[in-house]
């Protein structure tokens, strides 16, 4: 069997907030292969938020390892670490985390920027990854010019340009009505069957539905990690996913 | 690397934009510490090149044999107690003199009523010298010729007007070779008019000035006078030489015992040097004092406002980090950002002070300066800024290349 892209061996995440520890991962192994779309599900508090931060390599557990498409990432310095997200991950936020002074074309030029990518390649990658995702016509607006869904499609757009090697997704869903929030769905369903990896965080059921797997996540440990049987596959409306909720 | 800069003086033009007050605000303190910096430089080299020309109208292989101390380090009292260097005296050393190059006598008279047609003027100075002076330290004959040695020789009536006696006489630009001016009711043909002589060093009297052959002068105004010497070394490796023998002869001359003290005066343009050198160095220390004074508050304003900014886009630093950017490129950032502020304020600074130098190079008394900004100091100016810029956005700089990219994402 294929190595795993992600394979985490018992990581943990102790904060210290003045005088108090909190434990906010305690003990999680858990692999994700290429090509899997993965939910990430749990209550607030859970340690939901910080296992998706270490994944995106936006924080370093504080025992344990995490190695990332082969690179060992858990004892990595800032920098390196800026690297690795700039090229093995791409980001999707709850609320889009858009440059607001920068154009569609800049905000997705942007992690070629960080890549070093010479001026003109950066546009040619930029413009296809826009016109891949519908905003051909879009280039030059500025993220307040667009709609939450068009919005997300754009941070979409950036986290593909560079061909990074898992999709991680907050809550991408969080700030758009249901119909723009399941044309997202639709394109992570499109994309992970171009073979991407795609892992989501969120903590509605209708959104993990989804997913072919789902790691639920209580008190800093792996609750359950179950293959959803009863995947809901390109939802053409909003009532089909409803319509799946119970099976979950 | 030049497009990180190029992309960095974007964002900063983009924050500036969107911020237009504050930043012209902010930068205020270079605007004023670059524009210290210019009018003083502008200032000083107005002030050097002055001196440079007066100098070379004085000439600066030149000793004036004097009774009067040019240097001012001598007591009023004690030199107006000094005996007046007689005719005879300047021609004993004149003939004795053998290691400069020329020697002229000079005389003058102040404060003369000289009549042409029925206009008078009160004031002028009235200068009888040799026929060589010209080659001394006269300014550039602009019309007409100074005297010949046979003019000298016969005492002819002719004269060399400065510029502000024919200006006032015959209007400026005015022909007047061949006219008449009287003085004391001896007319006197013009035969030659000296250049604008006048400027911050050269003394005013220096235009409004009537030479004339010594034997004329001394025709008109009697041989009793107190004189002076103009003696030309022929070049400054030969002045000190030349000095050495003058003080002997006058010594001599005037039978001083070895230790007595010299009761006249060998003057050099070096004597000015001096006393410009105290007022160069007192531009200098209020320009450096008020520029540093200016560039600390600038410093300050700019840090400020840095911070300000770093904490407004503490978001945006979190994107850019997940996005990959390294440290090195947030800082660098915030330098350039820092580093434009600094720049609009030299920009700026650029336009006032050329504003002021146009207005002030106007008037009449600052024709020494120079119009525009010199580029040499446009050129410091620019480092200047941009060092200011970098000494200011340093800390806020760190500040923000340092921040956690999970803080600084959750941030709102």
């Amino acid at each position: 069997m294929e190595a795993p892209i992600i394979d985490i061996q018992s990581i943990s995440k102790i904060y210290t907030m003045g005088e108090e520890k909190v434990h906010a991962v305690k003990d999680i192994s858990v692999q994700i292969h290429r090509n899997e779309y993965v939910a990430i599900m749990g209550p607030s508090g859970s340690g939901k938020s910080t296992l998706m931060n270490i994944l995106g390599c936006l924080d370093t557990p504080t025992s344990g390892t995490y190695t990332l498409n082969g690179t060992l990432v858990s004892d990595m310095v800032d920098d390196e670490l800026a690297e690795i997200r700039n090229k093995e991950i791409g980001f999707i936020f709850q609320t889009f985390n858009l440059l607001p002074r920068y154009s569609t074309l800049k905000n997705v030029e942007l992690p070629l920027v960080y890549a070093g990518i010479s001026n003109a390649a950066r546009r040619e990658k930029a413009e296809k990854a826009l016109r891949n995702v519908g905003l051909g016509d879009r280039m030059g607006h500025k993220p307040n010019e667009l709609s939450g869904g068009q919005r997300q499609r754009v941070a979409i757009a950036r986290a593909l340009v560079n061909d990074p090697s898992i999709l991680l997704a907050d809550e991408p869903t969080g700030n758009l009505d249901t119909k723009t929030g399941d044309d997202v769905m639709r394109m992570f369903e499109e994309l992970w069957e171009k073979g991407n990896t795609i892992i989501v965080v969120t903590h509605e059921p209708d959104i993990a539905a989804h997913a072919h797997r789902v790691l639920r996540v209580r008190d800093g440990l792996i609750e359950s990690d179950t293959i959803n049987e009863h995947r809901v596959s390109i939802p053409k409306k909003h009532e089909e996913a409803v319509e799946a909720e119970p099976a979950l | 690397m030049f497009s990180q800069i190029l992309e960095g003086i974007k964002i900063a033009l983009s924050a500036m934009r969107s911020n237009k007050l504050r930043s012209g605000l902010t930068s205020l303190g270079v605007v004023i510490g670059i524009t210290f910096v210019i009018l003083m430089g502008w200032f000083l080299q107005g002030l050097d090149d002055a001196l440079e020309m007066a100098f070379a109208s004085l000439g600066t292989d030149v000793l004036y044999v004097d009774k009067f101390d040019w240097s001012g380090k001598k007591s009023w009292r004690e030199t107006m107690n000094r005996p007046d260097i007689t005719l005879k005296q300047c021609e004993e050393l004149m003939e004795r003199l053998k290691s400069a190059e020329v020697t002229s006598i000079i005389a003058r008279k102040w404060q003369t009523t000289v009549k042409s047609g029925n206009q008078s003027y009160k004031g002028i100075a009235v200068c009888g010298t040799n026929s060589v002076y010209s080659g001394i330290a006269l300014g550039v004959i602009k019309e007409g010729r100074f005297f010949s040695p046979v003019e000298d020789l016969y005492s002819s009536n002719v004269a060399i007007i400065g510029y502000e006696v024919a200006k006032n006489f015959f209007g400026e630009d005015e022909p007047c070779l061949g006219k008449t001016i009287k003085i004391r009711g001896t007319t006197f043909t013009i035969i030659g008019k000296v250049e604008k002589q006048a400027s911050m060093f050269a003394p005013p009297f220096i235009d409004n000035q009537i030479y004339m052959p010594l034997k004329s002068f001394l025709g008109l105004f009697g041989a009793g006078k107190n004189l002076s010497i103009a003696v030309k070394a022929g070049g400054e490796a030969n002045l000190d030489n030349t000095r050495m023998e003058t003080v002997g002869i006058m010594r001599q001359i005037r039978n001083l015992p070895p230790e007595a003290e010299e009761n006249f005066a060998i003057n050099e343009t070096e004597a000015f040097r001096d006393n410009v050198k105290t007022l160069r160095l007192s531009v200098w220390a209020i320009g450096i004092g008020m520029t540093t004074l200016s560039f600390i508050v600038g410093i300050i304003g700019i840090m400020n406002i840095m911070f300000v900014s770093v904490t407004e886009r503490t978001k945006e630093i979190g994107i850019r980090k997940a996005l990959g950017a390294r440290r090195s490129s947030i800082l660098f950032q915030f330098l350039v950002e820092a580093s434009s502020l600094c720049l609009l304020g030299a920009l700026i600074a650029f336009v006032f002070c050329s504003v002021v130098m146009f207005g002030v190079t106007r008037m009449d008394w600052a024709t020494f300066l120079s119009p525009y900004i010199p580029p040499q100091l446009l050129l410091i100016a620019t480092v200047v800024s941009i060092a200011v810029g970098v000494l200011s956005g340093m800390i806020p700089a760190m500040r923000a290349s340092k921040l956690d990219p999970v803080e600084a994402l959750r941030y709102e």
